[in-house]
């Protein structure tokens, strides 16, 4: 870590643990959603595609985790392979079935295109180790969304087929994603401090960018934007089942010393 | 010449794209394996995601088959109107196969040449390297190429430089490496007879062997972690 750690108040601290948090778990289920593909993709490429971004989610989940760790020493194994469903702070948009492959690619995309500008914006935090792991993880992100733009595009502009789903997915998902832009408790203060991204600035980027391609370029209806969405407390029945999945090898065997 | 004709009625592949990969700007352009894609900007993506999220690369080159020529010197001999495939005049890249040591196929690109076409361009390259084991050669204008602005390297390509990466024979070689014969002298230089250690055949790669070589030899060697 190169700058020095800005000394934060003990509510500050709170409420950063919080956020890097719910960061990590977007990341982590979303990373476990993509790698439910891995065998099963479409072709091959994509297959090998999709399991690099899941990587690279599970990734930057890892960082974030470590951001936590420097300030109240959580592991990042115990947080992501033991907490309950009523534990993890994910986002309902992250957690929904996988789907189809237009469903996914969409997600994937929306998702992508908001963690790129969420991170364009981090790289400017006062917080130092911050601002460092968005640099590193900006470029990555970046790549992502030119791959999923040009899947979401492929597919709406495909076959009558893969145009249908490809808007029944954005209907599906659409009541979910304002949820990715909902502050967590105590997060204005870190706004206002310049230690975080102001969602509300991120989210007319994020606008500006996604609309309009999903509209003009790939022909989608953009449906209504969907009612105000519960926090980050209230999660979707399909959290519980996914993971039962992820977590089970490691809690058939606790006391493993290195995986 | 590795030129097939899919049947349209039963080839439901996408088109099959042949990427070049450079790892650094003083280096050739390789051929590192290929990608099915629909087309010239997918091809890309994909390349990038199948050759190079681990090892340093600084730009990609993705070429559809159907826009490579390519023959043994073997293949020039049993057909040689092969040397007049017609096609465009233009700047052609040659490349040539020179070894067979490896198990990957490597192929360097390593000129460029006026040709009246793709034939022109072949006989150019057998003029030019009569000694290699297979000439490859597209025309320019058929490459799909990453751009080389400061975005797109930052994105394609550094990430990969702050992973781990390990050579492909660190992985799961059951038995003795070649390389390891090799410096213990007990590789013959040239010979018709396969490595063997112990009674053994010893592979350049595990995957060149079958699998149920590997299940055999598999329970005979401890394997660390």
């Amino acid at each position: 870590m190169t700058a020095p750690t800005t000394s934060l108040s003990e509510v500050q601290q709170a409420a950063l643990i919080r956020k890097l948090t719910a960061l990590a778990d977007d990341e982590i289920i979303l990373a476990q959603r993509g790698g439910e593909w891995t065998g099963q993709a479409p072709i091959l490429e994509e297959d090998i595609a999709l399991a690099n971004i899941a990587q690279d989610e599970l990734g930057h989940a890892g960082l974030y985790l470590e951001l936590r760790r420097a300030l109240d020493g959580t592991d990042a194994d115990t947080l992501a392979f033991t907490r309950s469903a009523d534990e993890y702070t994910s986002a309902r948009f992250v957690e929904l079935p996988k789907g189809d492959w237009a469903f996914t690619m969409l997600r994937q995309y929306l998702y992508d295109a908001y963690e790129a500008l969420w991170l364009d914006a981090a790289r400017k935090s006062t917080y130092g180790p911050l601002a460092e792991v968005a640099s590193k993880a900006f470029r990555e992100e970046r790549f992502h969304l030119q791959h999923t733009a040009l899947w979401v595009e492929r597919l709406a502009l495909g076959t009558p087929e893969s145009m249908k789903r490809t808007q029944d997915a954005l209907n599906a998902l659409w009541p979910y994603v304002g949820q990715l832009f909902q502050p967590v408790a105590g997060e204005t203060e870190l706004v206002d401090a310049g230690l975080l991204p102001d969602l509300n600035a991120v989210k007319t980027r994020w606008e500006g960018l996604i609309v309009p391609h999903l509209t003009v370029q790939c022909g989608l209806v953009l449906p209504p934007a969907g009612a105000e969405q519960p926090g980050r407390d209230t999660h979707t029945e399909d959290l519980a089942p996914l993971l039962l999945e992820m977590q089970r090898v490691a809690r058939e065997h606790p006391d493993v010393l290195v995986w | 010449m590795t030129q097939p004709q899919p049947d349209p009625q039963s080839d439901t592949q996408w088109p099959r794209w042949e990427v070049f990969k450079q790892d650094s700007e003083k280096r050739p352009y390789q051929a590192v394996g290929s990608v099915h894609a629909g087309d010239p900007d997918h091809a890309l993506l994909t390349a990038r995601n199948v050759f190079v999220r681990r090892p340093a690369a600084v730009s990609l080159w993705a070429v559809r088959e159907d826009h490579i020529l390519s023959a043994t010197p073997e293949e020039v001999v049993s057909h040689p109107d092969v040397l007049d495939t017609p096609g465009e005049a233009g700047a052609y890249h040659i490349g040539v196969k020179k070894s067979h040591k490896r198990s990957m196929t490597f192929v360097d690109l390593i000129a460029t040449v006026k040709a009246g076409g793709p034939g022109d361009a072949l006989r150019q390259a057998q003029a030019q390297h009569p000694d290699a084991l297979t000439w490859v050669v597209f025309a320019d204008v058929a490459i799909a190429r990453t751009d080389d602005d400061a975005e797109t390297v930052e994105s394609w390509f550094a990430p990969a430089r702050d992973k781990t990466y390990k050579q492909q024979q660190y992985y799961g070689v059951i038995g003795k490496h070649v390389g390891e014969l090799k410096r213990e002298g007990r590789m013959p230089r040239r010979t018709t007879q396969e490595p063997h250690v112990a009674g053994h055949k010893v592979y350049d790669h595990p995957h060149d062997q079958t699998s149920e070589m590997l299940r055999q030899r598999a329970a005979e060697v401890e394997v660390k972690p």
